[in-house]
């Protein structure tokens, strides 16, 4: 590699970490926030005998799968403001991002609650608790220590993900390297730059993992 | 006085009970036996309504309730929950909470007991079933007699009126069945109200003030249990209290 070469790779360290913790860790916290309530919320709503909410759940959840996370993007940013909804770049992106998580994420919520003995639901029950006194006390914690691995893989997915809001003009660490690539003419080396920056958060999130993990696990064996 | 009359109960076209009536004095013990598939479990779990039987009456601690298919207002499900305590074949402990964590939940999440209160009494029951020094254990951390101790206590913990066992000590091993025995016969012996299910036919003689056999869904036989045991002359029962004599010899 030549000096330009390297002098190109350090002068784009500085503005790919800043796009990357200024933009793409926000952008990636606040959807997951938001999509992991509305996971549980959708789950919760999928496990009622509440009909038409019941419905509404499943009807959500087959429209985001369903469909590309690229075109809702597009359609959110590019096609509201046709019917008088203009939203930022940011707003438009978290609302994608939360709605992609909620779908995904309710999945694996519902997959958690059901997975616990239906004993726990018995004993809870037996000593006198609610419905809800039973799911906030005793099933939602052990649930949330099941979904620790596959939630962790949709965290991660979506820190990926956040590459999309560049498509919607929002400056984040991918957009940044696309305007560094575009002044230097050198992609494969500062598009490679980027990919090792979402690594390293990626592999952050895989100890993050460990660390959730070996702490709910201190009440059970093995 | 604890009265379930007339109750009837279906799994699809499973009829589980098929009509059945339960008396029981406060201070007494009921024990259920019979064959696995006679409805003795589920006649337990009309207690406190973890089965809601399809036509029928209970009249428990004050509180009456007739059942006629339809949905029971979620209050008096609670109301009658709140008279009763229940303890698991399977324990059922939660996992995620210790020793005394499991016997304080019932007094704070639905007594609303201030956390020191619910400490307190809690320390006190740990102490009753011979686990003091198991209060900061998790479940997985003890033997399954010491789970289900703690489960007695949990049971206890909001001061029911009537416990109920569901084959209490089925999911032991052997030499651990003694200690959870022992402690249900304190408990009788201080005049606690209680309906137990159980093979344990000699702890049934001894512990019971009335015996009752089902079999197919309706009590087939009721009295003191040396009625029951000793001086019965219907078949079935013989013939299931036979299977118990085989037992012993081998």
């Amino acid at each position: 590699m030549d000096d330009r070469k390297i002098q190109i790779v350090i002068d784009s360290l500085l503005p790919l970490l800043k796009a990357g913790v200024a933009f793409t860790i926000p952008l990636t916290l606040v959807s997951f926030a938001l999509g992991l309530l509305l996971a549980v919320a959708t789950a919760l709503v999928r496990l009622s005998s509440w009909k038409v909410p019941v419905l509404i759940a499943r009807f959500y959840v087959w429209i985001i799968r369903g469909t590309p996370l690229l075109v809702q993007l597009f359609i959110i940013f590019y096609g509201l403001p046709s019917v008088g909804i203009t939203l930022e770049p940011f707003t438009a992106a978290v609302i994608g991002f939360t709605l992609s998580v909620g779908a995904y994420g309710s999945e694996i919520v519902r997959a958690a609650i059901l997975s616990i003995h239906k004993g726990q639901w018995e004993a809870a029950y037996s000593v006198g608790m609610t419905r809800i006194q039973a799911l906030r006390r005793i099933i939602l914690p052990q649930a949330a220590r099941v979904s620790v691995p596959p939630l962790t893989n949709s965290f991660i997915s979506l820190v990926k993900d956040t590459s999309l809001a560049a498509t919607i003009t929002y400056v984040e660490m991918f957009r940044t390297a696309q305007q560094i690539a575009a002044v230097t003419y050198e992609p494969l080396l500062v598009y490679s730059e980027a990919a090792v920056f979402y690594l390293v958060f990626c592999t952050v999130l895989t100890v993050l993992q460990d660390y959730l993990e070996k702490r709910l696990s201190r009440y059970s064996a093995g | 006085m604890i009265r379930l009359s007339g109750l009837h109960k279906s799994f699809g076209p499973l009829q589980v009970l098929k009509g059945v009536d339960v008396t029981l004095e406060e201070g007494k013990v009921l024990v259920i036996i019979g064959p696995s598939g006679s409805g003795k479990t589920t006649l337990l779990r009309c207690f406190n309504l973890l089965e809601v039987p399809d036509k029928g009456g209970i009249s428990l601690g004050g509180i009456s309730l007739s059942f006629d298919g339809k949905r029971l207002p979620q209050k008096d499900v609670l109301a009658l929950r709140k008279k009763t305590g229940m303890v698991f074949q399977s324990y059922n402990l939660f996992p995620n909470m210790t020793a005394l964590g499991n016997v304080m939940e019932g007094q704070v999440t639905v007594q609303k007991l201030s956390k020191e209160e619910a400490r307190k009494r809690a320390l006190k029951l740990l102490v009753k079933v011979g686990l003091a020094d198991k209060a900061d254990s998790y479940p997985h951390q003890l033997s399954g007699g010491q789970q289900q101790r703690v489960a007695i206590a949990r049971a206890m913990a909001t001061e029911p009126e009537l416990l109920l066992f569901d084959e209490p000590t089925s999911a032991l091993d052997p030499e651990l069945v003694g200690e959870v025995l022992k402690v249900i016969r304190e408990l009788a012996s201080e005049g606690m109200t209680m309906v137990i299910v159980t093979h344990e036919m000699k702890f049934a003689a001894d512990v019971a003030d009335t015996l009752i056999m089902m079999d197919g869904g309706v009590i087939t036989e009721q009295g003191t249990p040396d009625q029951v045991l000793n001086h019965s002359s219907n078949p079935r029962t013989l013939q299931f209290l036979n299977r118990f004599v085989d037992d012993d010899r081998t």
